[in-house]
């Protein structure tokens, strides 16, 4: 929490020193399909492609990405097992879930996990790029039904001990905004922020999501019930 | 008589009191005396013993009988070791009288059961006493039947008792045992409740008055159990009702077991049923899913390989639409068919994700308004998807006509409703002046009928529009009515083939 990447990363990209995108798919096309597209971009590459999970843990943390793409389902261990393994290991490290429908249980479970923002595989290659950029600069874009799944979550009391952890009134204003259909740019409008205010928080709130939920996500995903489809 | 009291007396005859020479004769003898007294008895059992005859009463005696106003002792023609005797008699109380006090003085020689109407009063089995009951209470105008069955263990025997009723006005009545009463066989079964006496009932016989021997001239004591209370024959109470009562319940649990069952296997037809639909929505997921994202990406990446300025380009940026447009369509085939999604909450958050990519193509903004904590009500199918095409009808109609800029949608749950409202602060209309053109709201009326649901709609020119539809929870239809008729009338496979009709229906 106290240190933030975006603080230390510069802010502009070049395709002399691109960013380093891992990618974990087990669906061969699929993997060939995304590794072309990121390499498309020219300030993207594609360093490493895993085709399991147990690969991206062995593979993944000696090369240290700037940013992790992570399918939801793999065989054997899930995406989101993986995620909250690679988040022990490589905490600062962004990971940014791949899903082909919109689950909000789903991606919600992942976000608590460690997910740092999630992908539908169908979104157009230019939001893909904006939402990877989102996610190294400030907090990835957030959906009005997960905003509102945090704020219930954050109203809960936490399991453990956690409980230091909790939003600050702007934060939760955010979501609420977020929850109520307002995007990015309405909630600076009105809360009289700049853009890049509004997307440090939601990093905050999904930094925030992690630490809480983290005492207890790792041993709840990697124990757990098996992440049933559909 | 008792038989150890025979004994006793048989013991003291044969053990002269003269001449005790040791301690083992006097044994011997008393045992040889029981064992002869024991035999004796065993032998005359069976004979029966010439009846005692009413000797003359002694003025002791009377005074004794007007104290305690008591009969003769009766018996029936015989006596008899080990013989039941049954008495039976009718009075009846006047019906402008009332009864101030009722008493009943009752012994027999050994026991006695007595019955009043056919309620036992009471019992004993010690001659020697008397028992008072108070009847006060239990004799109501009208007629009566008293019944005593007595038992006798051996040698003499007889039944004595006398009642003697006060009534308001001063006058006095009396029931004694005497030769009125009835002697029952032993063979009829209903003579407790009988009103008549058979023509074949002897009429009973007396064997005694009070203070002939072998009986006393005053009792050792007498009993006074607690006053009896009339005992209510409440309509619960009788047996025709106990036991349609029984009837009744024995068919209840019949019939709610059968409805178990029934239940138990809809139950698993609709478990079947909801595992089939998830495993189809898994399929067309799992399968056609993934092959549409594949297509995507792989003409994503083709259009890559050209220059931006290259018509193959242009073809492949329409290809790649199209086949989003169609994973699109597949998400919703999905969500529709998937049971796991027939829940409130996943309902609420579709229709929100709905309003938000349909408005997003326009200029209006979505305002949402969900309840937070949404519960995971269950939601079934028709309902849910009729109420998300009414809904997508209102938002159509508010984008298309309403030229608000912004439309609010809100889903509450009210108790056991679904409520969900579109509203917009556009130009608004006259309901009033509804046009042919403006069917649709029509036909999302009647949609949200079909299905047990209301939908309200308010507007006025230049003051907006609120569309309002509120839908049961549990669909009456398929839940109360319909779901009886599936129970009692389709057979298992039918229930299915119905379920499926009435998906397919909605």
């Amino acid at each position: 929490m106290t240190s933030l990447r975006t603080e230390t990363k510069p802010p502009t990209f070049s395709a002399a020193s691109p960013l380093k995108i891992a990618l974990v798919e087990d669906k061969r096309d699929v993997r060939e399909s995304w590794a072309k597209l990121i390499n498309s971009f020219s300030d993207f590459t594609c360093m490493c492609k895993c085709a399991s999970a147990e690969d991206a843990l062995r593979m993944i943390p000696p090369l240290q990405p700037d940013v992790i793409l992570m399918d939801i389902f793999l065989p054997r261990m899930s995406g989101i097992e993986c995620t909250a393994r690679l988040k022990n290991e490589m905490p600062r490290t962004p990971i940014v879930m791949l899903t082909a429908s919109d689950d909000d249980e789903l991606v919600f479970v992942a976000l608590q996990a460690g997910a740092d923002g999630y992908l539908l595989k169908r979104t157009k290659p230019a939001d893909l790029r904006s939402a990877l950029l989102d996610v190294l600069t400030g907090g990835a874009p957030m959906s009005s039904e997960i905003a509102r799944r945090v704020v219930e979550s954050f109203r809960q009391k936490p399991r453990e001990r956690d409980d230091s952890i909790s939003l600050t009134a702007r934060e939760e204003e955010t979501l609420l905004l977020l929850s109520k259909g307002y995007s990015n740019k309405e909630i600076a409008d009105r809360l009289g922020l700049s853009i890049e205010t509004v997307r440090s928080h939601l990093k905050h709130i999904y930094e925030k999501m992690h630490v809480r939920s983290r005492a207890g996500a790792v041993a709840r995903y990697i124990s757990g019930k098996p992440i049933e489809n559909g | 008589m008792r038989l150890p009291a025979r004994q006793q007396f048989l013991a003291a005859e044969q053990n002269p009191r003269a001449g005790i020479p040791k301690k083992h004769l006097l044994l011997f003898v008393l045992t040889a005396a029981c064992i002869a007294g024991l035999f004796f008895c065993e032998n005359v059992s069976a004979q029966p013993y010439p009846l005692t005859k009413p000797q003359k009463v002694t003025p002791q005696a009377e005074k004794v009988i007007a104290q305690l106003g008591l009969g003769s002792w009766i018996w029936t023609t015989n006596f008899e070791d080990k013989q039941t005797c049954r008495f039976w008699k009718t009075f009846s109380i006047p019906e402008n009288d009332h009864v101030r006090q009722a008493l009943l003085r009752i012994t027999a020689d050994n026991s006695y059961h007595l019955y009043l109407d056919g309620r036992e009063i009471g019992e004993g089995s010690n001659w020697k006493s008397l028992t008072e009951y108070d009847l006060t209470f239990l004799l109501t105008p009208g007629n009566h039947v008293m019944a005593i069955e007595a038992f006798n263990d051996g040698r003499e025997a007889g039944v004595l008792m006398g009642m003697k009723v006060t009534f308001a006005s001063g006058d006095q009545t009396e029931v004694l045992s005497d030769d009125s009463w009835r002697i029952v066989p032993n063979n009829s079964h209903r003579w407790l409740h009988q009103t008549r006496p058979d023509p074949n009932w002897p009429a009973a016989t007396i064997v005694g008055v009070v203070g002939q021997s072998p009986w006393w001239l005053t009792p050792v004591n007498i009993m006074t159990p607690p006053t009896l209370q009339p005992s209510l024959m409440h309509f619960w109470q009788t047996t025709w009702f106990l036991s349609s009562v029984l009837t009744v319940c024995v068919v209840a649990l019949g019939l709610s077991l059968w409805l178990a069952a029934k239940l138990a296997l809809r139950t698993r037809a609709q478990q079947l049923l909801d595992l089939e639909r998830a495993r189809i929505a898994r399929d067309i997921h799992d399968d056609l899913g993934a092959a549409l994202t594949q297509l995507v990406l792989q003409s994503e990446v083709a259009q890559t390989e050209y220059p931006e300025s290259s018509p193959i380009r242009a073809q492949f940026g329409q290809f790649c639409g199209s086949a989003r447009a169609a994973s699109h369509a597949l998400d919703e085939v999905v969500w529709a068919v998937n049971s796991k999604r027939d829940t409130l909450r996943d309902f609420s958050s579709y229709l929100c994700k709905y309003a938000q990519t349909f408005l997003s193509n326009t200029t209006i903004r979505c305002r949402l308004d969900i309840q937070p904590d949404m519960p995971a009500s269950v939601f079934d199918l028709s309902v849910r998807r009729g109420l998300l095409l009414a809904v997508k009808e209102a938002l159509n109609n508010a984008a298309k006509h309403s030229e608000a800029n912004e439309i609010l949608l809100r889903i509450n749950k009210e108790g056991n409703h679904v409520i969900v409202v579109v509203e917009d602060q556009g130009k608004g209309f006259d309901p009033e002046l509804l046009t042919g053109e403006r069917n649709g709201l029509q036909n999302m009326m009647q949609r949200l009928q079909d299905l047990g649901g209301t939908c309200q709609i308010a507007s006025a020119a230049g003051a907006g529009c609120r569309v309002e539809f509120r839908m049961p929870l549990a669909h009456p239809a398929a839940r109360a009515g319909f779901s009886w008729r599936r129970i009692f009338g389709a057979q298992n496979g039918e229930t299915v083939a119905a379920e499926w009709q009435n998906l397919k229906g909605s």
